[in-house]
């Protein structure tokens, strides 16, 4: 069937061999793929009881039936694991070349089961899979890595981890195509854990499409559309995804010294104007891609890719320093290493704001441009302080007795929007299922830019409506699977016409989002199977409790609780967050039960 | 007790739906899904001229004592909200786009605007248009598949994650409306400007 390979590649570490079988189809159209899927799937073979860095974890790497078929954006895939940070269910997707090449390897599915007796990397040329010595490659750091195993761009592409998955650090990403991550959660270590270094994946085969006639217009009218988004043709290329520097600092809603202020006086220094006019060699952009919002930055230290806004706020007004070379160059190092920039930067930030605190004696201080990549690098390898810093900021302040100055929801560090000037937000960050996540529904689009209509950022009363919409859409995109900023210049009902297009299968636009809700909703079951309950759907006391002072968030904290409330009754569940039979019937999930 | 946040975008929208002539005095309705909730407009009410006393609260699955108040569509409204995504409905009567529904079976826009936003608004046929299961469940099937319809010789339901958003297709619609009907009246040929535009009958 058109959209899906309908074949699973099944690896297996421990005996280093491997297995392919068919694809269940109805399973395929019921959660579409990508994180879907992936989500469906561990569901069966990862319980309770298995330790996220053991061999009985699982990493499941997926693409979904819109990846490598050309329509815009669509290079994207996913890998899901449980993640060794926070215990929850944990999906990180990326962009590059890898995912395409993947789908055209013939596979919607590879799970890589087991652990290696020594380190190896995998090659896949279709149907011919190899298992190489990477004794030699073990320490190698993501670049060389990357060229050494020879990455070409549209032909041969390269996902790996560097010294950070190695050395098990439960913030480690999976970085492919050189720059490009699964960064959020710690999937590194959980690849790391099983002595997989690499997986260099050529495929020839080209995705089919049911009818090309409505998806050739389906790809002429979404350029239209992405060409006439001022965010997707001018912001994005132009600036990246920093653009958001100046726009979230002016309206208050820019977390600031570990969320202790919601602006910066420095982030002008660090805006997206600021990379464009002094450091920007030119915009780059991911397969199949017309937006083109990564950067290629040079310094007289570095040159590469990004940073994107989440790592420049996390290095920047997160940690109070306002040096954009600094901040550029330790980007770069987090890519080299393999680790998350959103999570390294917080838990500095944190480790900051305990030394100032005289809880920590360290020399770690906010605005200290000097300390980002030697703490990175000690991180990376697990030296000095670095070795509890590796495993993120919740388990680093718990250890020091402030487990509330660590700014993660589930333990899941979060991102740059400050949930006191946007509510919306703050009840994403509690609700998502791998914690604390933009990528999970951002509100940024509706309480800030205006996507698809500004609302009131401060309203309470209805906004877990929007939240709920959101979360079910982004699930579907996740599954599909393609970039959210696509959606900022095209409405979900164009994916769901594609779709259509390309399997064949009629999906309305709800087919598509309860897809998404179906999703969501599984991935909350498997949260629960593992003991979550209400009490982890929360923020740190600071956002709840303290509020800002000045700027045009102040005397604002978030009103969790109401919307809250409003939420799982929104969601069909009830009031302690458990999803009721009712809806798990509608969803097709009480088979799980 | 509603939101004065949520008041205030139902008072503005409906103000606007009169000041723009997409309603009589008395006529079309708005609503908002909040969760498993449903705010309406109160049945009578002057959308040009809402109170906060004019706003209904009521469940989105089983009636409660809200629906003695609330608008006579709002069967449709929860149909579809029960069977779209969708977060908002804006109902009207939009003069022009009635006109041209009593003599298609869809209305594609020739201008750009409205090729370019919405490619094809589907009519739908209903014998009793107002306050039915069977209107209610018709027009929001077709409302699976598009932001917004129109009920042959009655009106059109706009659907959207905002008031703002599904007002925005209502005067979208209404204006391609406008341009089609200056066209047939200049009658010169027309002389197509887009690209597969053929493909737009078929969106």
């Amino acid at each position: 069937m058109a959209g899906w390979s309908e074949k699973i590649l099944d690896i297996d570490l421990n005996t280093q061999t491997y297995k392919t079988y068919p694809l269940d189809m109805e399973m395929a159209q019921l959660f579409i793929g990508g994180r879907g899927l992936g989500a469906r799937l561990l569901w069966d073979m990862v319980g309770p009881e298995v330790d996220p860095l053991s061999p009985e974890n699982v990493l499941i790497f997926t693409n979904g039936p819109l990846t490598g078929t050309g329509y815009q954006t669509s290079n994207r895939f996913s890998v899901t694991t449980k993640s060794p940070l926070t215990g929850t269910v944990l999906d990180a997707n990326s962009g590059g070349f890898w995912g395409m090449q993947f789908k055209k390897a013939g596979y919607d599915v590879m799970i890589v089961r087991g652990k290696s007796a020594k380190p190896i990397w995998i090659e896949i040329k279709n149907d011919v899979i190899t298992f190489h010595d990477a004794s030699e490659l073990w320490g190698m750091r993501v670049f060389e890595l990357t060229q050494k195993l020879g990455q070409n761009n549209n032909r041969r592409n390269v996902l790996c981890i560097g010294p950070a998955g190695e050395k098990l650090s439960r913030i480690a990403a999976i970085m492919n195509d050189r720059e490009r991550s699964l960064a959020r959660g710690g999937p590194g270590a959980v690849m790391g854990s099983k002595n997989l270094k690499a997986i260099v994946v050529e495929g020839k085969d080209r995705p089919a499409i049911e009818d090309p006639d409505r998806f050739k217009f389906m790809l002429y009218e979404t350029r239209k559309l992405l060409a006439a988004s001022p965010l997707t043709s001018q912001a994005l290329p132009e600036f990246g995804t920093v653009v958001l520097m100046n726009i979230m600092n002016n309206i208050g809603a820019l977390a600031t010294r570990n969320h202790q202020q919601t602006q910066f006086e420095g982030a002008e220094a660090i805006s997206g104007e600021e990379l464009t006019e002094k450091y920007l060699v030119k915009n780059s952009s991911c397969w199949a891609c017309p937006i083109g919002c990564t950067r290629v930055s040079k310094t007289e230290k570095v040159e590469g890719e990004g940073p994107e806004f989440e790592s420049t706020w996390a290095f920047g007004a997160q940690c109070a320093i306002d040096n954009l070379p600094a901040i550029i160059e330790v980007n770069a190092l987090c890519n080299d290493l393999g680790i998350d920039t959103i999570s390294a930067g917080s838990t500095i930030a944190c480790a900051m704001e305990l030394s100032e605190k005289g809880y920590l004696d360290s020399d770690l201080r906010f605005g200290r441009a000097d300390q980002l990549a030697p703490t990175v690098e000690a991180m990376a390898y697990r030296r000095d302080i670095g070795a509890e810093l590796a495993d993120g900021s919740l388990r680093f302040a718990t250890k020091y007795g402030h487990p509330e100055l660590s700014m993660s929801a589930k333990g899941l560090e979060m991102p740059a929007y400050d949930p006191r000037g946007m509510q919306g937000q703050g009840l994403l960050y509690a609700t998502s299922n791998r914690g604390g996540c933009h990528m999970r529904g951002n509100m940024v689009g509706l309480e800030v830019l205006g996507l698809p209509k500004l609302i009131d950022r401060f309203q309470v009363q209805g906004k877990s409506s929007f939240v709920i919409l959101h979360q079910n859409i982004s699930a579907a995109i996740d599954s599909l699977v393609i970039c959210k900023f696509t959606n900022m210049g095209v409405a979900e009902e164009y994916f769901a016409r594609v779709l259509s297009a390309v399997t064949g299968i009629k999906y309305a636009t709800g087919d598509m989002i309860k897809a998404g809700e179906r999703v969501w909703n599984l991935e909350k079951l498997y949260n629960l199977r593992e003991g979550f309950s209400r009490e982890d759907d929360t923020l740190p006391p600071r956002l709840l409790n303290e509020a800002p002072t000045d700027g045009p968030s102040k005397g604002w904290v978030s009103q969790l609780e109401p919307m809250l409330k409003e939420y799982y009754r929104g969601r069909g569940w009830d009031e302690n967050g458990v999803p009721a039979q009712k809806k798990l019937e509608e969803l097709g999930l009480m088979n799980l039960m | 007790m509603i939101d004065e946040r949520i008041f205030e975008q139902f008072r503005d929208i409906g103000r606007d739906l009169y000041v723009a002539q997409l309603i009589s005095s008395h006529g079309g309705n708005l609503s908002m899904r909040l969760g498993d909730r449903v705010v309406i407009k109160r049945r009578g009410a002057m959308l040009g001229n809402l109170k906060p006393h004019d706003l209904v609260e009521t469940r989105l699955d089983k009636n409660d004592s809200g629906v003695a108040l609330a608008s006579t569509e709002l069967l449709a409204h929860r149909t579809i909200y029960k069977m779209t995504p969708a977060l908002s409905i804006v109902h009207c009567h939009p003069r022009l786009a009635v006109a041209f529904s009593l003599s298609r079976d869809e209305f594609v826009p020739i201008d750009n605007e409205a090729s370019y936003l919405l490619k094809k608004v589907p009519v739908v046929t209903e014998e009793f248009p107002s306050g039915t299961p069977e209107m209610a469940n018709k027009v929001a099937t077709v409302l699976q598949n598009y932001k917004i319809i129109l009920l042959r010789g009655h009106g059109s339901f706009a659907i959207g994650q905002t008031l703002d958003e599904a007002f925005f297709w209502t005067t979208t619609l209404e204006e391609a409306c406008q341009i089609a009907l200056y066209a047939k009246l200049i009658d010169e040929p027309f002389i197509e400007y887009r690209k597969m535009s053929e493909s737009y009958s078929k969106f």
